[in-house]
């Protein structure tokens, strides 16, 4: 294994690194522990601003905007919507079904976090893991250079993954439509039919012309 | 030929498809105009075939189209192929002319019946299925014909199947069918073993040139032997001979023109055509000749003396029918091939004719065939009336009618024969005995049949007397046409003494007809024709005298007198000997038993317990205990999945633990070094055995250890290496020589 | 800054995130789970592209943002139907197949 000694970091480098992540993670934590939904959206859209810092401390410039955009920004304000429309307190935040099978899930989770962190400790030496060496070039993360790779290497499934939005939009509609409009329009219909046939049958029965004197003396009876 | 030979057996099937599918949704007279028009044209087709074409390839084994292989296996490939020669063109002209007279007379006889279609269908799938069989090529392709008939033969019987009788008797012509089938293909396999070869002329040629295979000996006999009795088997259940006959007169259950067509004209006489068709694999065999023969002869003398005592229309003709179709086996058995088919020919236009007028009477009796109920119809149905005596009288063997000529040429042969050779030769006037005093009891109960019915006083009760009526002119006419031809049929296959009589060479037309397909006609000395003729005379009319002095204008004294004098016997033979009593006794019961016990046992108990409940209660439970986890709850699948993940994080995140031994030898002392791939900061706990005993010698964290032996010999070093923080251990061995 | 420290930041945000998913009985934060992992692996993603120069981690990053979105769109128009069918997002509550 190629092991490197580890370079001298700067300190402001040090210092934003510490907020950022510990503003990650603290927001992390506090989307997964309240009880009102506003509350914890609007921690999950600090957690990714904090993130998109992060992502802008790797040189990812186009991703740090998407980052911003489309996550903070599009998908956040569609959860926002969404907790509007189903907005409701929960009684108790944590669900207690199956519980200890779920804490048993949770302690494997942490148990593969210790391991996981172990390791990547204690492989910390590691050339890949020990951290970019020098300055990237300068045109690293920006828009014409993930534009290129989009375009060049992953057209394929650059088109696949716009097939999938398509399929995930009409999906959406068909799945939220309301019933209720569905089946107003279905009695809607279901009335004009009605409605025709009994017009008909009502011109046949004026054309015979035996029952009209009958319908006559039931309105003037009214 | 105006088409292919395929046509015939085709354009019939086609009819029944047509049925099948549209008949409901068709009217009545479409219904009959569809079935008459198929078995009409397959008629004409060949005809045309038969008169225009035939002629002049008869020697070379007649017309022969290939639809296609059907398969090919090895040496063996059998195609679906069609042959026309000689004497299936007989057969065919037979079927399909009959058929079409009886599917005539059926539009007039089923008039009033709900399922119309159906019956229609069954009949053009009947005539069908006869057409393939008459015409295959091969024998596979005969036995599918031979199939397909006794299917028909079933669903036809059982035609008015509501009536658990008739579905009985249905079930029961197609199981004694299939005793017989099961020899049909035994003979045929062991034709294949001998000859090599299924086709019909590949197989006659392999006859008539003897070759080796065939005379290969099987328990005792040869080969041939055994494939002549297997497929005389199969005949006796087609042809319903002893001890197979039982099924033919319960077979009578079903509508009247079936009775016709299949149990007395055609069907029925497939076996005698399968016998006469392979005829020179027969000739090789005297034995199995002389079993058809006598078989023959026996069926014809005890089917007759049945017949004396029944008193249903239908059944007596149906032991007649059996009687007769007994003649045609003794015609073939003793060599005469030729003959059998000209009475099967004969016997068909007045068999047929017969049960039609059967069933014109029934018609006219509100479907009663009790003949005790009935007379003196001479004058109620003139047309009938006709017709019967014309068939009666030839049957009977009345001199100048067609009976008495095939008839006539069976007995003369039979004296004549020289076929069963030195050791047998006995054979040949037995059966000849045997079938004059069967033609003497054919001519008494069919006598006895017509005095009771047509002449005397009406027996029947007023209502049913107010009722008869002569029969639409749809019955009448088919009825006419088989009359004309009962009478002249005779006149194609007249003997040699007549042809000298007149002076001309040979006025055998039916006789030299068949000579390419089954020899030469048999030569009989003039005398014992002759004599023969002279006999079988008086033995016809010392029957109708018999009957006339018994039963003519009803019954009368010698008949109530003589059932006086030996009642037991008189009941025995309406009983008809018991013979269905002692096959339910011998064989329906005990396989009866048998399946209930295979019922018990495969059924109740391992198919329905073990393998369906069985089954079931496996699913149900294993679905119990799969429900304990599928709890419907993806948050509690997903913390399942992290917990596995886990286990499988632990599982291979385990450190290993050395796996080679460095064993060093100086002397006779070794030094053993465990620690390779051994990290540092990891403590292992290291067991080593050096001498083999079980115990461990040395124990501890140091991976390296030395021991001395005390002696020369093989050892065997074992180190047990233990991780205690990961709970991991493992056992490696090493084998040393110390000199 | 060398990238273990964001490979492990990376761990503690998943490990976040599945502890939400696994316990929380409200689907919206459940989904808002989903989010917090799916940005987890961005994070690596990330950290790793930086650290080998190559931009295609920044590829699959982005097909990760255009795939939890239309995730996310799915899976809340599926609980805009479930409330209006059950009138509620409880977990708990809809998981109807053992009754």
């Amino acid at each position: 294994m190629n092991v490197v000694q580890a370079q001298a970091i700067g300190l402001p480098e040090k210092i934003i690194f510490a907020i950022l992540a510990g503003a990650t993670v603290a927001g992390a934590l506090y989307t997964i522990t309240r009880r009102n939904p506003v509350t914890a959206v609007v921690s999950l859209v600090g957690t990714f601003l904090a993130l998109a810092g992060i992502y802008a401390t790797l040189s990812a410039h186009f991703l740090t905007i998407l980052q911003v955009m489309v996550y903070a920004g599009a998908i956040m304000v569609l959860f926002i919507f969404v907790v509007m429309i189903l907005n409701r307190e929960e009684i108790s935040p944590v669900s207690f079904h199956g519980f200890p099978r779920r804490v048993v899930g949770v302690g494997a989770g942490i148990y593969l976090l210790v391991v996981v962190w172990d390791t990547v400790w204690r492989l910390r030496g590691v050339q890949v893991l020990r951290g970019p060496l020098g300055e990237p070039p300068a045109d690293f993360g920006t828009v014409a250079t993930v534009g290129m790779s989009l375009f060049k290497e992953f057209v394929f499934p650059f088109e696949a993954i716009s097939l999938l939005l398509l399929v995930a939009v009409v999906g959406g509609l068909i799945v939220s439509r309301s019933h209720k409009q569905e089946e107003q329009a279905e009695a809607t219909a279901r009335r004009g039919k009605e409605i025709r046939s009994q017009v008909r049958v009502e011109t046949r029965v004026g054309a015979i012309g035996t029952d009209t004197h009958a319908d006559e003396s039931h309105t003037a009876h009214h | 030929m105006l088409f292919n030979l395929r046509l015939i057996p085709l354009l019939p099937f086609l009819g029944a498809a047509i049925l099948f599918l549209f008949g409901r949704f068709l009217r009545r007279e479409f219904v009959h105009l569809i079935a008459i028009l198929a078995i009409g044209t397959s008629c004409f087709v060949t005809a045309d075939a038969a008169w225009s074409y035939l002629p002049g390839v008869r020697e070379d084994g007649g017309l022969r189209d290939v639809v296609w292989t059907w398969m090919s296996s090895g040496d063996l490939k059998i195609d679906l192929a069609f042959r026309m020669d000689a004497l299936s063109s007989v057969m065919c002209l037979i079927i399909t002319f009959i058929g079409t007279l009886i599917h005539i007379y059926s539009a007039g006889y089923m008039a009033h019946e709900k399922d119309y279609a159906r019956f229609f269908a069954y009949l053009n799938l009947f005539c069908g299925s006869m057409l393939v069989l008459v015409l295959g090529d091969s024998l596979p392709v005969m036995f599918v014909g031979w199939e397909g008939v006794g299917l028909c033969s079933y669903l036809l019987i059982g035609f008015w199947y509501s009536d658990l009788a008739n579905a009985t008797a249905g079930k029961k012509a197609f199981i004694t069918n299939r005793v017989g089938d099961f020899g049909f293909l035994l003979g045929m396999f062991l034709l294949f073993q001998g000859t090599g070869t299924l086709d019909i002329p590949g197989v006659i040629m392999a006859a008539k040139g003897s070759v080796a295979g065939l005379h290969t000996v099987v328990m005792g006999q040869p080969l041939v032997f055994w494939a002549c009795v297997f497929l005389f088997v199969g005949a006796c259940g087609k042809s319903a001979q002893i001890p197979l006959y039982v099924w033919l007169p319960d077979a009578m259950a079903g509508p009247t023109p079936v009775s016709a067509l299949i149990h007395a004209a055609t069907m029925v006489t497939a076996g005698v055509y399968m016998v006469a068709r392979l005829g020179a694999v027969y000739l090789l065999s005297p034995p199995a000749m002389a079993i058809v023969a006598l078989v023959g002869a026996a069926t014809a003398l005890f089917a007759a003396i049945i017949g004396f005592a029944q008193n249903d229309f239908k059944k007596v003709l149906a032991y007649s029918t059996v009687s007769q179709l007994g003649f045609m086996f003794a015609g073939v058995g003793t060599g005469a091939f030729g003959s059998g088919v000209f009475h099967l020919g004969t016997h068909a236009f007045f068999k047929a004719g017969l049960f039609l007028c059967a069933g014109s009477v029934m018609h006219a009796m509100s479907n009663s065939g009790d003949i005790t109920k009935m007379g003196g119809l001479r004058k109620l149905l003139p047309w009938t009336h006709r017709v019967f005596f014309i068939c009666w009288l030839a049957i009977c063997g009345v001199p100048l009618l067609s009976g008495f000529f095939s008839k006539d040429a069976i007995v003369a042969s039979a004296f004549a024969t020289h076929v069963f050779g030195e050791q047998l030769a006995w054979v040949g006037p037995t059966v000849g005995v045997a079938l004059l005093a069967a033609a003497l009891g054919t001519a008494f109960y069919m006598s006895r049949l017509y005095f009771l019915v047509f002449t005397g006083d009406c027996r029947a009760d007023d209502e049913t007397r107010h009722h008869i009526h002569e029969s639409p002119v749809e019955m009448v006419g088919p009825l006419v046409v088989l009359m004309i031809g009962a009478a002249l049929v005779g006149y194609l296959g007249l003997p040699p003494a007549i042809s000298e009589l007149f002076h001309q060479p040979d006025l055998n037309l039916l006789g030299h007809w068949l000579e390419p397909a089954v020899g030469p006609e048999m030569h009989v000395p003039e005398n014992i024709e002759w004599g023969i003729m002279g006999v079988s005379s008086l033995v016809g009319f010392a029957g109708i005298g018999l009957a006339w002095l018994f039963f003519g204008k009803g019954y009368r004294e010698p008949a109530h007198k003589f059932a006086a004098a030996v009642p037991g016997f008189v009941q025995l033979v309406r009983n008809k000997f018991l013979i269905d009593e002692i096959y339910a006794f011998v064989f329906v019961r005990p396989i009866r038993a048998l399946s209930q016990v295979l019922f018990l046992v495969f059924d109740r108990a391992i198919i329905d317990k073990v393998l369906v409940h069985g089954v079931a209660f496996f699913v149900d439970v294993s679905g119990r205990i799969a429900r304990i986890f599928q709890v419907g709850d993806v948050q509690r699948y997903l913390a399942a999945m992290a917990i596995g993940a886990a286990g499988i994080v632990f599982l291979v995140s385990r450190p290993p633990i050395p796996d080679a031994l460095k064993v060093t030898i100086d002397g006779s002392a070794v030094t053993v070094d465990a620690s390779t791939m051994v990290p540092s900061g990891r403590s292992l706990i290291y067991r080593f055995d050096f001498d083999g005993d079980g115990e461990f010698d040395r124990t501890g964290t140091s991976a390296v250890q030395r021991w001395p032996y005390e002696g020369a010999g093989n050892y065997t070093i074992r180190v047990l290496i233990g991780d205690p923080r990961w709970n991991t251990q493992r056992t490696l061995t090493h084998k040393v020589w110390i000199p | 800054m060398p990238t273990f420290y964001y490979i492990l930041l990376s761990f503690v945000l998943f490990f976040i995130g599945t502890a939400g998913v696994l316990l929380r009985r409200n689907a919206i934060i459940v989904l808002m789970s989903i989010e917090l992992q799916l940005n987890a692996a961005n994070l690596a993603f990330l950290a790793f592209s930086r650290s080998l120069g190559d931009v295609k981690g920044q590829t699959f990053a982005f097909f990760v943002i255009a795939l939890a979105a239309a995730e996310a769109a799915v899976g809340l128009a599926i609980l805009v139907g479930l409330y209006r069918t059950r009138q509620t997002v409880n977990l708990d509550e809809v998981a109807t197949m053992k009754r």
